[in-house]
């Protein structure tokens, strides 16, 4: 299954994005990080539906949540990031 | 039991602090620990207070930083601010959650305005001092002891004038008077969960208009592989595993603040403060009493004043003798060597009406 995944720098920012993208309507779960994308360990992030990607970040850009970085999970289950 | 002393802390908390702290024992495992249902509810329960502390005192989720009192955030802001020798300008009303904390960093301390009830001396007294030198300022919102409301957004004006960081003590006023981290524009500003926002004891909060210093290290659950602390709020003030249950319980006080209105609990404890600093005056008492008062009222009594809380505790009353660890605030009103009683009344509401409060005066009168 596609999907997107959107890194945050706390739990905190997490759960406050989670917050801004609920009530606009787009659907997300937070999660925490996997290792691979945490180089310096322990982080959480949403996933995204990918069709709602560009509205999610244009969300958060304008509600001052600063992201770390977007990742779209392929169908075959690998994850790359996503240029922004 | 009559209690009169919510300066302490408020000892009748609404049923749904209670309940809110069980749900959290029986279903909250650690905040950002993990990724199961109970670690995430415990995140949902600490998330949902910052949010509610978010609203009442006008800040953002991330500026929450959850401690143990308010003592420890004060510790942590003065540690963050105060350098070894910094020239610090105080009220003449603080407690020694804040003196303590500047006489063991050696900092040199100048005291303005020790006139109770009087505003306009402690402006002017504030100004002199930050338009001569000074490094940091720390002001308590009320007095612990006499219950004075302090010009707190004036002084902080004036410190945003003379560029000099601050931090506010708002042990006796949150969840009494209105506050705005944004409109003040403090540094810091710290309160306990378990007075007059009515969470259990072990609760507080520090409001960061800054990243504070780390005064404890340890883990946050995030940024792992790191060793220094990370440089972000609300985790580079939460080493540790957080007061879940603590923190369960403050978000239900402070929503039930909310519901009853934080200008309605103050009116209704002021006026039953107010009343009886009126009938203790009568009785022959030297009350102190003026214009900007929270629902806290001190006297001298005839007696030494342990031995009077004594009687009055004897006889179903409970107040708080001494110096109520603030004898910076009783040198100023000459009480250092004698003392005062302190009635502080509570949110609440219900034992506030005029036949409660006659009651309490009637009982005052007979067994003091």
């Amino acid at each position: 299954m596609e999907y997107c995944f959107i890194t945050l720098r706390s739990l905190t920012a997490a759960q406050t994005a989670e917050g801004i993208l609920r009530r606009k309507g787009i659907y997300c779960v937070l999660q925490r990080s996997p290792r691979w994308m945490e180089e310096q360990g322990c982080g959480n992030g949403l996933r995204v539906d990918c069709d709602d990607i560009s509205e999610a970040l244009q969300l958060l850009r304008s509600n001052r949540i600063a992201y770390k970085r977007a990742y779209l999970r392929h169908n075959d289950g690998n994850m790359e990031a996503m240029e922004l | 039991m009559i209690y009169l002393d919510n300066g302490a802390t408020s000892l009748y908390k609404p049923a749904s602090v209670e309940k809110a702290m069980i749900r959290a024992l029986r279903n909250c495992a650690n905040p950002g620990r993990g990724g199961y249902a109970a670690a995430d509810r415990a995140a949902r329960e600490v998330y949902n207070c910052r949010c509610i502390a978010g609203k009442m005192f006008d800040c953002q989720p991330e500026q929450v930083i959850f401690t143990k009192n308010c003592t420890e955030g004060l510790n942590i802001a003065i540690r963050t601010l105060v350098k070894p020798g910094n020239r610090v300008v105080i009220s003449g009303f603080e407690h020694n959650a804040v003196t303590r904390p500047l006489y063991a960093l050696n900092a040199k301390i100048s005291i303005a305005g020790r006139k109770l009830f009087d505003a306009d001396d402690t402006i002017d007294a504030f100004e002199n001092v930050l338009k001569t030198g000074a490094d940091v300022a720390i002001f308590t919102h009320c007095s612990n002891v006499f219950g004075y409301i302090l010009p707190v957004a004036e002084i902080a004006s004036l410190c945003k004038k003379y560029n000099v960081p601050f931090i506010i003590d708002a042990a006796q006023s949150a969840g009494i008077l209105p506050i705005s981290l944004k409109e003040l524009g403090a540094d810091f500003i710290a309160m306990p969960g378990h007075k007059g926002l009515l969470g259990p004891q072990g609760t507080g909060i520090l409001l960061c208009g800054r990243t504070p210093e780390a005064l404890l290290q340890g883990g946050t659950g995030s940024l792992s592989a790191l060793q220094e602390m990370p440089d972000f709020l609300p985790d580079r003030g939460e080493a540790g595993t957080l007061n879940v249950p603590g923190i369960a319980g403050l978000g239900a006080g402070m929503s039930y603040v909310l519901h009853c209105g934080i200008d309605e609990i103050r009116m209704e404890e002021s006026q039953a403060a107010k009343l009886c600093g009126i009938s203790l005056r009568k009785m022959g008492f030297r009350v102190f009493m003026g214009e900007d008062q929270i629902g806290t009222v001190s006297f001298v009594p005839a007696c030494d004043c342990e031995e009077a809380a004594q009687y009055l505790a004897k006889n179903g009353i409970a107040v708080r003798a001494g110096l109520h660890c603030a004898p910076l605030a009783h040198e100023s009103a000459g009480t250092l060597s004698t003392g005062t009683v302190r009635l502080s009344f509570g949110a609440e509401r219900a034992k506030y009406n005029a036949q409660a409060v006659k009651n309490i005066i009637e009982k005052l009168a007979k067994v003091l």
